[in-house]
């Protein structure tokens, strides 16, 4: 009974849409800044389109629809596997930055929930600062979560996500 | 979605197997001699839960200035304070504690395992007793406001989140985020008696006694719901910005801390229009109306800030650095 009752109520949360919305009891935090040697414009040029994110060492291909604007979605295939989809939270060109959240991601893939991110630039002609800051909860949504979708598996995902993304950049501009 | 589904099974278990147990909450209001006594002029001191950074920050408000932070561990969230600003009571969801700070001292002095996910917590006005929801087991939970052990317990609606207490220490209200309501708990009987549709994901709620209202900030439907503290009917739902956490009310503003646009909307208590967007630091979240109307202090997550907003030229006046992720879910100024 109390088993039929189990596999009733999985049934039944499957359907409910508060799953999605569902996360664990601590928002985590990764910022990171890394400093190039590139004008800020030639910089922005490259991360602020949207629909182009083949500046990433981990993404494979950029596939969206509403350009730049708010509102704009796009889907990143992985080259390990797996997919992220994202959408245009925020867009700034005056000030070179943009918001964007996470719509849809197995936890398999990227073990985070609720994942919103900022990414800013700013500078001269001759350098830049990239700053990109994530916030996020962590794969499992109730307590006691398996080590891969615990808080410090989402923090160290999103982390290398983060650093990879600045460190490929700033080689990009700066060579070598 | 099967994780979700483990803590509807976890539940509704629970549901059979546990029985509430009705303690008359008919304390004698050892503390009544305090009602009615709370400055009318500014609050002295903010107390901030910082998430990240596991502690609370005390904020002296006239310099502008966190002058302590003390450790409390297991990730806190919720903040709520004794009526004459003694104590200050931590809900900390991660550690599965609440944590009691002697405000003079600035000591922990009580620490008490309460549930599965204590976030949401207040005191009662009148009693002190101490409300603590629970976001995983879907409950409230009434605690003696000196040892923390718990006096009653009953159940909500899913998740709930926010508390807020009448100024008579009549009635509980709780935001019960996953249900889309709010429950109505009479604090005498410590039972629920009713419950009001919002709008989707309420978070914060806050009870506006000048107005007579109530209000949820809705997570879900980026809005907030306005209900009438009377007949309990909601009146208007209001847009506002992304993601908002709570609201509060200063002045004939209210405030909305809008997480993911890191902006507070500001609504005209009265016609309840939109009047201003005012930008305020990243994940604007906990917020409370300093008592002289003046002002509305924010905590600020990703900035790591406490920032006051002036409510007459809606600008922020002062930006304090606090610790790590602060929160400040609840009354957090005295």
């Amino acid at each position: 009974m109390v088993r039929m009752l189990a596999y009733f109520l999985v049934a039944l949360a499957a359907l409910l849409p508060a799953a999605a919305n569902a996360h664990g009891p601590s928002r985590q935090k990764v910022v990171s800044k890394i400093e190039i040697n590139a004008p800020a414009d030639k910089v922005w040029a490259v991360i602020g389109n949207f629909q182009d994110m083949s500046w990433h060492p981990a993404v494979a291909k950029t596939e969206g629809t509403g350009g730049n604007d708010v509102g704009a979605t796009r889907t990143l295939t992985l080259k390990s596997g797996g997919a992220i989809n994202e959408k245009l939270t925020k867009y700034s060109a005056a000030e070179r930055g943009m918001g964007y959240e996470i719509t849809d991601v197995d936890v398999k893939v990227l073990p985070v929930t609720n994942y919103a991110a900022q990414i800013n630039v700013s500078g001269t002609a001759e350098k830049t600062i990239v700053e990109w800051r994530a916030a996020f909860y962590r794969g499992f949504v109730n307590n006691d979560p398996p080590p891969e979708l615990s808080d410090e598996a989402a923090v160290k995902a999103v982390t290398d996500i983060v650093q990879g993304g600045l460190g490929a950049l700033k080689k990009k501009f700066e060579g070598g | 979605m099967t994780v979700a589904g483990d803590t509807r099974i976890h539940s509704a278990r629970l549901r059979a197997g546990q029985f509430v147990f009705l303690m008359l909450l008919c304390t004698p209001a050892a503390n009544l001699a305090h009602a009615g006594e709370k400055a009318t002029g500014s609050a002295r001191t903010a107390y901030v839960t910082n998430q990240l950074g596991n502690s609370l920050s005390i904020v002296d408000l006239a310099s502008g200035k966190q002058t302590d932070e003390i450790s409390i561990g297991g990730k806190p969230a919720g903040i709520a304070l004794s009526h004459d600003g003694a104590r200050a009571y931590v809900a900390a969801p991660d550690g599965r504690e609440v944590i009691l700070v002697d405000t003079a001292t600035k000591a922990v002095v009580a620490r008490a395992a309460v549930g599965q996910g204590p976030l949401g917590i207040a005191v009662n006005p009148r009693t002190g007793i101490v409300y603590v929801a629970d976001w995983y087991q879907h409950r409230l939970f009434a605690l003696d406001p000196a040892t923390l052990a718990i006096k009653a317990t009953v159940e909500t609606g899913q998740s709930p989140s926010g508390v807020a207490v009448t100024a008579d220490g009549a009635i509980i209200f709780t935001a019960d985020r996953d249900s889309n309501q709010l429950s109505i708990i009479d604090a005498a009987t410590f039972k629920v008696t009713g419950t009001i549709p919002t709008g989707e994901r309420p978070f914060g709620v806050t009870i506006d006694d000048t107005a007579g209202r109530i209000y949820t900030a809705n997570v879900g439907s980026n809005s907030i719901t306005v209900l009438d503290l009377k007949s309990r009917m909601r009146v208007r739902d209001v847009p506002v910005g992304l993601r908002p956490y709570a609201v509060a009310r200063a002045g004939d503003r209210l405030f909305v801390t809008n997480q993911h646009d890191e902006s507070l909307s500001v609504i005209d208590a009265v016609t309840l229009a939109l009047v201003a967007t005012i930008r305020v630091g990243g994940f604007p979240e906990g917020i409370e109306a300093d008592p002289s109307g003046k002002a509305v202090w924010v905590a600020c997550w990703d900035a790591n800030t406490l920032e006051k907003v002036d409510v007459a030229t809606l600008t922020v006046t002062v930006r304090v650095p606090v610790g790590n992720g602060p929160r400040a879910f609840g009354r957090f100024l005295h």
